[in-house]
């Protein structure tokens, strides 16, 4: 079942006065399904945050229908349910981070003693606790950033949209809120998200669209993933003496040197006979790679297919 | 109603705890001050100049405050786009504004009764030093005039609060509100010259300026309306049914400026 439905959803804003209008949003639709993890991505101004702002209803689309477990948006009570996260979030300067979830809790029809345990928990995961009491506008970016997150999650929503959850995150903070949505995505929490490092998208999201000029232009998901990968497997071996090179050459596609060690190219299928080969031989495996496209080339190639 | 008040608890702690506050509580200690420390100059006046600067201490301290720091406790929100967060929980619009509305009251509520408590001790030494020229003054008379100032300062957070929702900048909100607090104030005094016999010899206003000034006077506040400064000074009775009627006023035009405003942000797309 489509936890969120976007049927040839259109956006086009007005910037003013004699300005063209901006097509922010051009026929999109997808469907999110229940339990899943689907990312966004899109080079700047693609139209992911204006996506995001249709789907929580703080701007409308001029076509198209967005519905939210079958229901239109306006009737949906999304608001209840889900927890957003904006990129860059702004909040409230003078507040401190319990102030702000006492807000959080109280707006979602919490009781304090929930609020408090709930807080508690994600500020504990967060590693936010010694700085509940502090302003807020004494916070450093990152510290925002996993307020907000405190702020979006407090409710223990069973969607939850994130808008770059990265940004602004060292790799401690990074790896902090990598580990959250992992848990999220345990826990069968539906879970859409924008983000630019694309190594997170591709190990987070079970389907990735990627958007560029308004349009999604490609949806892919795991098994668009495993065929994006390339026939040939690439073993990192010591140096070969001629003898081991003659023995395995018949059972290779290609054998290359390299500084210190060779590359031994072969058909996925042959690994298991030429490791074997290799084991007998007493030639060390020092490591691997695969053909498989990255996301990242994944991604370049489609934005250039469609510039 | 519950969501209101937790949206008016934050407001009202944002703008209690923003540094600004501490400047407009000076500016008015600064005020009581020189009012003691000139007082004596006045003379037999002395009991009308006290409660007169006292009031109007009292007066640009509210405006200062609604103005400066009351905007941004609104607009702000929409400019830094902390709105988005505060929206996307199950908050309505409509809950937001008259949340914000309530939150930014209390904040005044709380900043002028800390003032008024100020002045009242510099009217009490005043009244204490020069006991013979305070004959006429009256405790109540004073404390309603400054109840007052607070209802007209409770109007303009309400125009603040509209203005909020139909402008996405902090700075064009600021200057609408200074523009209606200035029209708000002289209004009523425009309106009574132009019925004036001595407007009616000019032939520079022309019926259609006339017309014009009098259609704008039922839709800028009449600010004067909340102003005893004079009564309070000369100890003059007020009475309750005047009291009642600006009241009535005060409270009717900021319901009508908070449900206009619902309607708008309702309608309104926050990019």
């Amino acid at each position: 079942m489509a936890i969120i439905a976007l049927q040839k959803v259109s956006k086009t804003y007005n910037p003013g006065l004699f300005k063209k209008k901006v097509l922010a949003v051009s026929e999109l639709s997808l469907e999110v399904t229940r339990g899943e993890v689907f990312g966004l991505i899109g080079p700047n101004g693609a139209g992911k945050s204006s996506t995001i702002r249709m789907l929580l209803g703080l701007i409308r689309p001029d076509s198209g229908s967005i519905t939210f477990l079958d229901r239109p948006l306006e009737d949906a009570d999304i608001q209840s349910k889900i927890g957003y996260l904006p990129e860059n979030p702004y909040l409230y300067d003078h507040l401190t981070l319990e102030e702000l979830l006492a807000f959080s809790g109280r707006a979602s029809g919490l009781s304090s003693k929930e609020t408090s345990s709930r807080g508690g928990e994600l500020m504990e995961k967060l590693a936010m606790t010694e700085v509940r009491k502090r302003p807020l506008r004494t916070f450093s970016k990152g510290m925002l950033q996993r307020a907000g997150i405190c702020f979006a999650l407090l409710h223990d929503p069973s969607v939850v949209i994130l808008d770059e959850p990265m940004s602004g995150l060292d790799p401690i903070g990074r790896k902090m809120v990598f580990d959250l949505v992992t848990d999220l995505k345990s826990q069968g929490k539906t879970i859409f998200f924008c983000s630019h490092i694309l190594t997170d998208v591709e190990r987070l999201c079970d389907r990735i669209g990627v958007m560029v000029g308004g349009r999604l232009i490609r949806i892919l998901d795991r098994d668009a993933f495993a065929e994006s990968s390339g026939p040939a497997l690439h073993l990192l071996v010591a140096p070969l003496s001629e003898d081991q090179r003659r023995t395995i050459e018949p059972l290779v596609s290609d054998i290359a040197e390299e500084r210190d060690h060779h590359v031994v190219s072969l058909p996925t299928a042959a690994l298991a006979n030429v490791s074997e080969q290799l084991k007998t031989l007493g030639v060390e495996i020092r490591g691997s790679r695969s053909d498989r496209l990255s996301l990242e080339e994944i991604f370049m190639q489609a934005v250039e297919e469609n510039r | 109603m519950k969501k209101v008040l937790a949206l008016a608890l934050i407001t009202y702690r944002e703008g209690i705890r923003n540094r600004s506050v501490f400047g407009i509580v000076l500016f008015s200690l600064f005020i009581f001050g020189l009012n003691i420390a000139v007082a004596g100059f006045f003379m037999r006046d002395v009991g009308k100049v006290t409660v007169d600067m006292n009031l109007s201490a009292l007066s640009v301290a509210g405006l200062l405050l609604v103005f400066f720091v009351g905007v941004n406790l609104m607009a702000k929100d929409i400019d830094r786009k902390t709105i988005h967060l505060v929206l996307s929980k199950p908050i309505s619009r409509v809950e937001y504004i008259w949340g914000k509305y309530f939150g930014i009251l209390f904040f005044i509520l709380a900043s002028m009764a800390v003032l008024f408590v100020l002045s009242c001790f510099t009217v009490l030494l005043l009244k204490g030093m020069y006991a013979d020229y305070f004959g006429q003054f009256s405790w109540l008379v004073f404390s309603l005039a400054a109840f007052f100032v607070f209802v007209k300062v409770a109007v303009l957070a309400g125009i603040v609060v509209f203005f909020s929702s139909i402008t996405s900048n902090s700075f064009i909100t600021l200057v609408f509100s200074i523009c209606a607090f200035i029209v708000g104030v002289s209004i009523e005094e425009v309106v009574f010259y132009l019925r004036s016999a001595f407007a009616a010899q000019e032939a520079a206003i022309s019926g259609s300026l006339r017309s014009f000034i009098e259609a704008i006077s039922y839709f800028v506040p009449n600010l004067a309306a909340f102003d005893f400064k004079t009564e309070a000074a000369h100890g003059l009775p007020l009475a309750w049914d005047r009291l009642g009627l600006s009241l009535g006023y005060a409270a009717a035009y900021v319901v009508v400026l908070l449900l206009l405003a619902s309607f708008i942000f309702r309608r309104r797309e926050f990019n």
